[in-house]
């Protein structure tokens, strides 16, 4: 998985609201139904790209087992971005569409 | 913007980040463990990832590879030392001479806002004057309205009791301390009311000569101290800090008004005349002003001021100003035609010529840090190839040699630093600088050495490191190129020291073209007491009269400036296109007899008569091919001789030209007297000096063998022989220490190969010379580059050599041969140990 689309697909699942590392792994795992792996060696790094770019904040939460545990909200840069991103891959992926379907 | 200060926050909760980045990861294993999922992944490599998009990497690597550079130096103190010591020697020699023109240039004077000051300097087609007549100073002061205080400044030399020579004396208006606000050590400074009318004699000390005249005693308030047998009461100390707005620093200050009072007879304050002595002009900008419209309002005031005294003010006559508040190099009563030349660029070729010594004791020192590098590279070969065996990329590699070189600069930054100040403090004392210039490195100087450093790492450092990366090292290519470069780069010095040292010999030995050694001058500053033409050439001819009839004096004559003496009076001399600035003296017809200048064509001029005498130097320039005997000096005086060429005004610029003029009515306030005498003039001085002095007791002449002004001459010239002659051997020195490390470090190289060649029946002198053979090319090369680079830079040098060619062979062969001779030495000495080798044990060492 490009590291772009990484990006896109864990800002998509904090859309609904602030979920801690693993969570979001298991999201993108469960919405892709199964087809997706985010594993952590690339999940984490990512993390920190998008706290560098100030697209989310991490903040202290009770994980479902009872630990203290990060968690990432989007915050409204974050929003931004992600709409833009969405526009931008729709356009891109449509514009694949045609090229695959015209061929 | 936002994105680096979240990066800069996130160094500075570093390790609360990584901790809370570890539980992150914990947690996540947890929970992929409860999920049944095992993770094999490398944790601290996880971590490290994560913390890369931080992009602070590069910091923790810098740290890494610091606190490795800082181990492994300290695990090898021998070399980290003579490193260090290397470098700090370079880069002392520079930050020493750049502190001293950052000093010059740069430092402000101490006083009350000196970016406000400005001062003033008579300009008009006609020529310049940096004096100007103090009722011109009053008028200007009184209608200007740009500035707020005008100052002036006016030196004289005054006879104090118990003084052997006579003291510096600043006649100051009295505005002067309180404008400037200059400190004091004791009592109170002078006051503008001590300018009044009828105020009394004051006198402020500056703390010199207190210490030295009245050892510091602090009951000297109040005392009267006798100047040129005028008393003045002393009202206070000035600070040590306190110089004036002048390089060379009084010993006295008196309110100028009072001038006449200590100079009997002095027209200073009255005289328009600007063939009198005046004062030196400083001002205050209004706040709002720039030197342009102050300069528009003055050359509009001058104007004014010609229409009241036509005959005194030049035509399109300005004042023409400079930055005030810096140390003006040079003093007052410098006069000539055309434009002067401005101190920087009259200091330029000095300023370029040490600059390049200095710049060449650094790149020897640089080429020593290279080859020891390099050599220390080799010997850690079996570290390195660990290190790149168990996955250090090339690229690291070098990083890690490269910052060992930096931690080396920086130590050597430090240390030069510490000893350019500690040089710097000493050329200080030496020079007689002003005792408020601080030697302590500002900010330039800090910035220059650290920068040196820094480019010494970058230059030696980074090709060592990068050959030893690439594992490379065999090649010898780059320890050539430093040998040679060293070589140059001392050869050069060598020479320039040799050059320098030549000249002064010679300057002690030569023929200066006229009389010294016999020969004594009176200057009795006529013109300062007030004295007319008249007058004047009455008290000139019956001083003239006594010494004739002296016993032991053999000849006696008037002279407008006395040889080597402290005035300059220039004039551009235009033919053609052909310009040049030459030395004036105006003279009587005894002149060329007594100062034994030989008229070598056609003859001296008659007293009175309308004609001048020109040097052969000066006709040889103006008048080349041509025979100048007869031709028309000016408009109203032909040439009728031509005298051999003497030094007299510029006694080590060999291309000076000098003009001998008729006296004109009007000069005999400014005459002095020289006289020969037959015996030493050691005993003839102090008779003259008493005739001259009780001549008239309003009158105090100074007299001096002018024996003693050459030795003053040569002794700047001595202090620069000295300086590079330090520099050189420092150089010579160290591209010495250079030849050593390389043969010897090129023996042990080899020792296998010379070993075998033993064994096989080698002679003992083709192995040795197999071993230097590798260094005589870029010897023989560096040779010939520092000849080249010496011989270019010696033409800067020209004017100061006292008429030594700067390509005199005899510096060259000796140079050469020193240098050769050192590194012969240098060289054979590690490689004797070539043929001590055991070629059984040297078979067996591997």
């Amino acid at each position: 998985m490009p590291s772009g689309a990484l990006v896109l697909l864990i800002l998509r699942v904090l859309r609904p609201g602030p979920l801690h590392g693993y969570a979001i792994a298991q999201r993108i795992h469960l919405l892709s139904s199964e087809v997706l792996r985010v594993e952590e060696g690339s999940l984490y790094p990512a993390l920190q790209k998008i706290l560098l770019k100030g697209w989310v904040v991490a903040e202290w939460g009770v994980s479902e087992t009872n630990r203290q545990v990060r968690f990432y909200r989007l915050t409204p840069a974050g929003k931004k971005q992600l709409e833009a991103e969405l526009a931008e891959y729709s356009r891109t992926s449509e514009a694949i569409q045609a090229v695959l379907k015209g061929a | 913007m936002r994105e680096f200060i979240r990066r800069i926050g996130y160094l500075l909760r570093l390790r609360q980040h990584d901790r809370e980045l570890a539980n992150e990861l914990d947690f996540h294993r947890e929970m992929a463990a409860r999920e049944g999922r095992d993770n094999l992944g490398n944790r601290l490599r996880l971590r490290e990832e994560s913390r890369e998009a931080w992009g602070w990497t590069w910091l923790d690597r810098l740290g890494q590879d610091v606190r490795y550079a800082a181990r492994l130096l300290a695990k090898s103190p021998g070399f980290t030392l003579t490193a260090v010591l290397m470098l700090a020697l370079g880069i002392g020699v520079n930050v020493a001479a750049f502190g001293f023109f950052n000093l010059m240039v740069f430092s402000q004077l101490p006083v009350r806002d000196p970016d406000s000051l400005l001062s003033f300097q008579r300009r008009a087609p006609r020529g310049y004057a940096s004096d100007l007549p103090y009722p011109a100073m009053a008028f200007y002061r009184e209608h200007s309205r740009t500035l707020s205080a005008v100052l002036a400044m006016h030196s004289a030399g005054l006879i104090a009791e118990n003084e052997e020579k006579p003291i510096r004396a600043s006649f100051v208006t009295a505005n002067t301390f309180l404008e400037l606000d200059a400190p004091m050590n004791l009592g109170r400074p002078l006051e503008p009311r001590h300018d009044d009318a009828d105020a009394a004699a004051v006198v402020v000390l500056s703390h010199g000569f207190w210490t030295r005249h009245f050892g510091a005693n602090r009951s000297v308030i109040g005392q009267v101290i006798r100047l040129n047998r005028q008393s003045a009461t002393i009202i206070g100390v000035a600070s040590p800090d306190f110089g004036g707005l002048t390089m060379s620093a009084a010993d006295v200050w008196l309110p100028i008004a009072r001038q006449p009072d200590f100079i009997p007879g002095s027209a200073l304050l009255t005289s328009f005349s600007d063939a009198a002595t005046g004062v030196q002009m400083w001002g205050r900008m209004r706040p709002g002003m720039t030197p342009k419209i102050v300069e528009d309002e003055l050359a509009q005031l001058a104007s004014d001021l010609r229409k009241l005294h036509p005959n005194d003010v030049w035509e399109k006559e300005r004042l023409a100003s400079e930055p005030g508040g810096y140390l003006k190099m040079s003093g007052g009563g410098q006069r000539g035609s055309g434009t002067p030349e401005s101190a920087s660029q009259r200091l330029r070729p000095v300023f370029v010529l040490i600059g390049s010594l200095a710049l060449l004791i650094l790149a020897v020192a640089c080429g020593n840090l290279g080859s020891l590098l390099l050599a220390r590279g080799v010997a850690r070969e079996r570290e390195i190839s660990i290190r790149a065996a168990v996955g250090a990329g090339q690229g690291r590699l070098v990083r890690q040699l490269f910052t060992e070189s930096l931690l080396l600069a920086m130590a050597g930054s430090l240390a030069g630093l510490g000893l350019g100040a500690v040089v710097l403090r000493a050329l200080l004392l030496w020079t007689d600088s002003p005792a408020w210039l601080d030697a302590t490195p500002d900010w330039r100087v800090t910035l220059f050495a650290v920068t040196a450093g820094a480019l010494a790492a970058l230059l030696f450092g980074l090709t060592p490191a990068l050959q030893v990366a690439r594992q490379r090292h065999r090649s010898t290519r780059v320890r050539q190129v430093l040998i040679g470069a060293q070589v140059a780069a001392s050869c050069v010095l060598l020479i320039v020291a040799g050059l320098l040292v030549r000249g002064l010999q010679h300057a002690t030995s030569m023929d200066p073209g006229f009389e010294y050694q016999q020969v004594i001058s009176i200057s009795p500053s006529l013109a300062d007491h007030g004295f007319n033409a008249t007058q004047s050439r009455t008290y000139l001819e019956s001083l003239m009269a006594q010494l004739r009839a002296e016993p032991g004096v053999t000849s006696v004559s008037l002279v407008s400036t006395a040889p080597l003496s402290n005035r300059r009076e220039v004039m551009r001399v235009r033919i053609d296109d052909r310009k040049m600035d030459v030395h004036v003296n105006r003279v009587d017809p005894d002149f060329f007899e007594t100062m034994k200048i030989q008229v070598l064509r056609g003859r001296a001029m008659a007293m009175g008569e309308k004609a001048v005498v020109i040097s052969e130097s000066l006709a040889r320039f103006q008048w080349p091919g041509q025979d100048p005997l007869g031709k028309p000096f000016d408009e109203k005086r032909p040439i009728v001789g031509i005298a051999r060429s003497a030094r007299a005004g510029a006694l080590s610029d060999p291309d000076a030209g000098e003009v001998y003029l008729p006296i004109d009515e009007g000069d005999w306030p400014e005459m002095q007297l020289i006289a020969k005498s037959a015996g030493p003039v050691e005993t003839a001085l102090p008779r003259i000096a008493a005739l001259a002095k009780g001549l008239d007791a309003q009158v105090f002449p100074q007299v001096q063998t002018l024996k003693a002004s050459f030795r003053r001459k040569l002794e700047s010239t001595e202090r620069s022989a000295a300086a590079v002659s330090l520099l050189g051997l420092t150089a010579l020195l160290l591209a010495s220490l250079g030849l050593v490390g390389l043969v010897s470090y090129a023996v042990s190289q080899r020792t296998k190969e010379i070993g075998i060649r033993l064994a096989l029946g080698a002679r003992p002198l083709h192995v040795m010379a197999s071993v230097l053979r590798q260094f005589s090319w870029p010897v023989m090369a560096g040779l010939l580059a520092g000849v080249g680079g010496a011989a270019g830079l010696s033409q800067l040098l020209r004017g100061e050599l006292y008429g030594i060619s700067g390509l005199d062979p005899a510096v060259y062969v000796i140079a050469i041969a020193l240098f050769l001779g050192v590194a012969i030495l240098a060289a054979l000495w590690p490689a004797r140990r070539a043929l001590r080798i055991d070629p059984l044990r040297a078979l067996r060492y591997e």
